[in-house]
């Protein structure tokens, strides 16, 4: 039995270094913690340059920090990778490439 | 990416405590996801203000199981509201269709310490040994006759009884 993969792992990561939410909020350039409580809580999810921002304050990649969100976009390419793959004729080279992406390997 | 978090089993642990109770959320072999002691205050059913609270980590986390200790057991001295607080975190659970499992004190030092009898901060060390980074700092000092309990020793026996479920699973 599993269970469904959590959007994101910020408050292990901040609680992991001793952080308070404050601080995390304050390494990101806002005043209060409210808004990383609302990550943590998945009320909701950063922008590009906070998620980068988080990356830099926990050492971890973006797709690791998100890694629920990061999954739940990577099947969503693979679906569209997929139907444009069925889509190309066979013989024109982005078959493959689409090929590719819904197979996750390399191209 | 996947080696990481992986899809795989969560399990929330809930300790009661005097203030509330402490709990930890479990992921994987060794993946502490989060971990602390939720509150009340004031006067009032302190119980049933903690229920949402419980709920609130059910629904955020959506566990495997929830664990917690059987208040009830044989020989269990927990106090006699934490004991007619267990059955009703089991009811929330339920309703919110999450399977529950019950460990006795007892069971649980077996598990964990199989030579004999240890104190409460023995077995906090333990948990503290097995989680270093997250909690070794927050391992509170070892109690004298004449101090309270430490609140923050909730999270070391919420984290004690999801360690006796990966042990046993």
């Amino acid at each position: 039995m599993t269970s469904p993969q959590l959007s994101n792992y910020l408050v292990s990561n901040r609680k992991r270094l001793a952080l308070s939410q404050k601080e995390v909020a304050l390494l990101l350039g806002n005043t209060g913690g409210a808004k990383v409580s609302r990550y943590e809580r998945f009320d909701r999810e950063p922008s590009l340059e906070t998620a980068l921002a988080l990356e830099v304050i926990f050492q971890r990649s973006a797709s690791e920090l998100f890694s629920g969100l990061y999954q739940k976009v990577e099947q969503e390419v693979i679906e569209r990778a997929k139907a444009l793959a069925s889509r190309t004729d066979r013989g024109n080279p982005k078959r493959q490439i689409f090929t590719n992406i819904a197979n996750k390997s390399l191209n | 990416m996947n080696a990481i978090h992986p899809k795989q089993f969560r399990i929330l642990a809930i300790a009661p405590v005097t203030r509330g109770f402490g709990f930890a959320v479990l992921e994987g072999q060794d993946t502490l996801v989060n971990w602390g002691v939720k509150t009340v205050k004031g006067k009032g059913n302190k119980n049933a203000k903690l229920l949402p609270k419980v709920e609130e980590l059910i629904a955020r986390y959506q566990p495997g199981v929830l664990v917690l200790e059987d208040a009830s057991a044989k020989g269990s001295l927990r106090h006699t509201r934490i004991r007619r607080l267990a059955p009703q975190i089991v009811k929330v659970a339920e309703t919110c269709k999450v399977d529950v499992k019950l460990f006795s004190r007892e069971h649980m030092l077996k598990i964990l310490v199989p030579d004999g009898q240890r104190t409460k901060h023995d077995l906090a060390k333990v948990v503290a040994g097995q989680f270093p980074v997250q909690l070794g700092y927050k391992l509170p000092p070892k109690r004298t006759a004449a101090m309270r309990e430490h609140y923050q020793m909730g999270i070391f026996d919420a984290v004690m009884v999801a360690m006796v479920f990966r042990l046993e699973h």
